[in-house]
């Protein structure tokens, strides 16, 4: 049976503290490039702090972390990509971006609601040495291609390989686990089998506080929200959406 | 036959047409997409066999429980210890990217002396001159360690000092070892047992003492509910991390949290809320008011919040006597609240006062990197990154991340006795050695940080108490033989000692202590300790909202 991996993320668990990025960025090899900035570097996992849009007392601030949504239906990107270099895994229900077929014409990028997608506009490179601390489970991708949130596919591998080396067919969901997941102190982020419908992640995905981004669309997306607070929700169907509603200063001292 | 000019246009046409059907074209065409995305600049990692291997961090004194992944013996991953009684599985988001810190541009590889490079040959002999001619002062960022005592030794039979550099979590401890006695490095907060947290600046969720501890308590207790098991209100000037998450947001101006715990307690007291434990505050609640801006029914709400559910406890961020005080009121020191959790702690001095006399200093790589001896005496020291505008004499290159092999002390702000071992699991280069390897060579009767260790560990196993926890807990006076506690500890167990006793913490406060003003909370560099950040952090900085460059923070 075909899994649908997704993952429900709790934003009134997030304390922004930017674990996963970090821990998202160590996994998949990304390289920390001096001349990147917000709008040429390469985040697959994105915390962004919005805001109520009050001030003083009356101000209310979280943080969305923004991935690849691993649309269900009508995938933005897939439908645009002239080169076959996107495609929704029907075994696994995740979204996969194949860099080696990737011409870098960035449809995709333009397509995607999310705006979850980034393009390498450098060679990856890394100081001198730092090379050796890079994990053996991802290559690293060169300038040109767009990349974005595979959930870890490596990770899947490992789970893959563990569980045909016990003679089973179905990977134990323990086994697989994506980093940014695996590092959020506060348990905010939930990954697992929304097919299942006795998975914690898929009963939390149909919660009342639960919802998508940009819902209306129709894409399907596979990693869920979850707040409490009523205006955390309305942003979701934000006709700029999510991301455009940053807050425009940083973290108070 | 004859073969005709149209007869090989027809083949060249049809060989044409029918290779476009063979999988040749198609496999050249992916072929040369794969090649070119292999050009030998690109780096591609290491390959090697990949195991799994336990250690401690130590970039502060926190010491999370940490799983390094290593792939040809290089690390290329850490990930939290789920069964680490301390940080329950979680890491700071440093800790993600300290493994790529022992390659930073700014790693020391040579001894500079001044700005200009020099030898340990050279710096040995500058040392053992100034040795000769007066006293020694050691400088420790992270004490309690098996280096640190080495560092003690040698500072004692130098007629020297050994001085301390304490981080705002242990230095917010400072009023009740005044008031007690108990020594401020001996106190923890029973975060554990508390209804009420009313924190006063403190970055709770943000950086304060080991990650795991108060986010995981948080999340369970508190995250996302309108009336939660744990009350956490956040004084604040801004809306930071913590207030955002709180149950309650204060906010109260810069500098007003001392008249704040003030005008609570005097609320506390008047409206008897809380049998009398403490001195009247002097200042009326009208003051409080006008120095904090709220008004006197926020004050007096603000104190019926705080003994609504009880125990509860106030954490400051700095050595502010007037939220101590508040604590002695709410009756939040001894069995609850801050509680003495060792009795063989000794106090220690502090390092930020004038060091007279000295004729040379060492600093521990350990140090926060912005610290400066307040001395004249000739500065050496240690560090694994040089995070400019040093003023010290000497530059001398120290082991960098998980290079040194290390014990991990209780962590400042625990409630319980703890101790854990970090074993060293890349080889450190040669150009460089710890202060603790560097004064062990000078003096050959000192103990090595190793058999500090041992002997540690055997005091360990010689008391018979407390718990080793790690895939399973396992009581010390379970164990056989010193050899299997160590191979234990060895392989990320944590030794847990025993419940605090209530009764031997008793604070004497006889007046309302003067009112001094807290320092800023500072983001996410609370106890941080290395000149430099992970490469990955200043992505993070540069290429999204979430943090505050250093840069901007320093400047």
């Amino acid at each position: 049976m075909s899994a649908r991996y997704g993952m429900v993320i709790d934003l009134d668990r997030c304390t922004g503290c930017g674990s996963c990025m970090m821990a998202c960025a160590a996994e998949n090899n990304v390289p920390s490039l001096p001349q990147a900035t917000a709008r040429t570097g390469l985040t697959p996992m994105l915390v962004r702090k919005v805001s109520n849009g009050m001030e003083g007392i009356a101000r209310r601030e979280t943080f969305i972390p923004i991935l690849c949504m691993h649309c269900e239906h009508d995938t933005p990107c897939v439908k645009v990509c002239p080169q076959q270099a996107v495609e929704v895994d029907k075994a696994t229900g995740i979204v996969m971006q194949m860099p080696q077929r990737c011409l870098g014409c960035r449809y995709c990028m333009t397509a995607c609601p999310y705006h979850a997608r980034y393009f390498n506009w450098w060679d990856p490179t890394w100081p001198a040495g730092m090379e050796k601390s890079l994990n053996p489970g991802v290559a690293s991708r060169m300038r040109g291609v767009v990349e974005k949130c595979n959930m870890c596919h490596a990770r899947l591998h490992s789970a893959k390989e563990k569980a045909a080396a016990s003679g089973k067919r179905e990977i134990d969901l323990a086994d697989y686990v994506p980093a940014c997941v695996e590092a959020c102190p506060t348990g905010a982020i939930r990954f697992g089998n929304l097919a299942d419908k006795n998975d914690p992640a898929s009963q939390e995905s149909r919660s009342p506080d639960a919802f998508r981004l940009l819902a209306r669309i129709g894409t399907e997306p596979k990693v869920y929200y979850k707040s409490k607070e009523a205006w955390v929700r309305a942003l979701a169907e934000s006709s700029s959406g999510p991301s455009l509603k940053v807050a425009p200063e940083v973290q108070h001292g | 036959m004859k073969v005709t000019r149209r007869d090989l246009l027809v083949w060249s046409a049809g060989a044409a047409a029918g290779l476009l059907v063979t999988p040749v074209p198609w496999k050249l065409l992916d072929d040369t997409s794969i090649w070119s995305q292999n050009w030998p600049w690109i780096p591609q990692p290491a390959r090697g066999p990949v195991e799994v291997k336990m250690s401690a961090c130590t970039l502060c004194p926190n010491g999370c429980g940490m799983k390094v992944k290593t792939a040809a013996g290089w690390p290329v991953g850490v990930a939290g210890v789920s069964s680490h009684p301390i940080s329950r599985g979680a890491l700071c988001p440093l800790g993600f990217g300290a493994h790529q810190l022992n390659w930073h541009p700014q790693r020391l590889r040579v001894v500079r002396h001044g700005a200009n490079p020099s030898t340990w040959i050279e710096a040995r002999i500058a040392f053992a001159k100034a040795c000769s001619e007066g006293p020694v002062v050691v400088i420790d960022g992270y004490p309690g360690r098996a280096a640190s005592s080495v560092l003690q030794s040698f500072s004692r039979r130098r007629d020297g000092g050994y001085r301390v550099v304490l981080g705002l979590e242990t230095r917010a401890l400072a009023p009740y070892e005044a008031w007690s006695g108990v020594p401020a490095s001996a106190l923890g907060y029973d975060l554990e047992n508390a209804k009420t947290i009313v924190s006063i600046g403190a970055p709770l969720l943000d950086g304060w003492g080991p990650p795991g501890r108060f986010t995981r308590l948080w999340a369970e207790r508190a995250a996302g509910n309108a009336d939660p098991q744990l009350r956490l209100i956040q004084v604040e000037p801004s809306l930071s991390r913590t207030a955002g998450r709180a149950w309650r947001w204060v906010p109260v101006p810069a500098g007003a949290e001392s008249a704040l715990a003030a005008g609570v307690a005097r609320v506390l007291l008047e409206e008897h809320m809380v049998s009398a434990r403490g001195p009247m505050p002097p200042l009326t609640l009208a003051e409080a008011v006008a120095q904090t801006g709220l008004t006197a029914d926020a004050i007096r709400d603000l104190a019926r919040k705080v003994v609504a559910r009880t125990p509860a406890v106030v954490i400051g961020n700095d050595d502010n006597p007037a939220i101590a005080a508040l604590n002695v009121v709410l009756g939040a020191t001894g069995s609850r609240g801050i509680v003495r959790r060792s009795k063989r702690a000794e106090p220690y001095v502090s390092a930020d006062a004038a060091i007279p006399g000295a004729r040379a200093i060492i600093v521990d790589a350990s140090v926060p990197w912005n610290f400066s001896p307040q001395t004249d005496a000739e500065v050496f020291r240690f560090a694994a990154w040089d995070g400019g505008s040093s003023r010290a004499d000497w530059l001398l290159p120290a082991p960098g991340f998980l290079e040194d092999l290390t014990d991990v002390p209780t962590a400042p702000t625990f409630a319980f006795e703890t101790y854990a071992v970090a074993p060293g699991l890349v080889k450190a280069p040669h150009e460089v050695q710890s202060a603790a390897q560097f004064l062990a060579s000078i003096d050959s009767t000192l103990a090595t940080a190793e058999k500090n260790i041992h002997s540690r560990c055997e005091d360990l196993f010689r008391g018979r108490a407390g718990t080793l926890r790690g895939q399973e807990d396992t009581p010390v006076a379970k164990f056989a033989s010193i050899q299997k506690l160590e191979e234990q500890l060895w392989k990320g167990a944590v030794w847990v000692g025993e419940a605090p006793h209530p009764v031997t913490l008793r604070c004497e406060l006889k007046e309302w202590p003067s009112t001094v003003p807290s320092a800023h909370p500072e983001n996410w560099s609370t106890t941080w300790q290395a000149p430099v950040l992970p490469p990955l952090a200043t992505k993070l900085y540069r290429e999204s909202n979430l943090r505050e460059a250093p840069e901007k923070r320093t400047a």
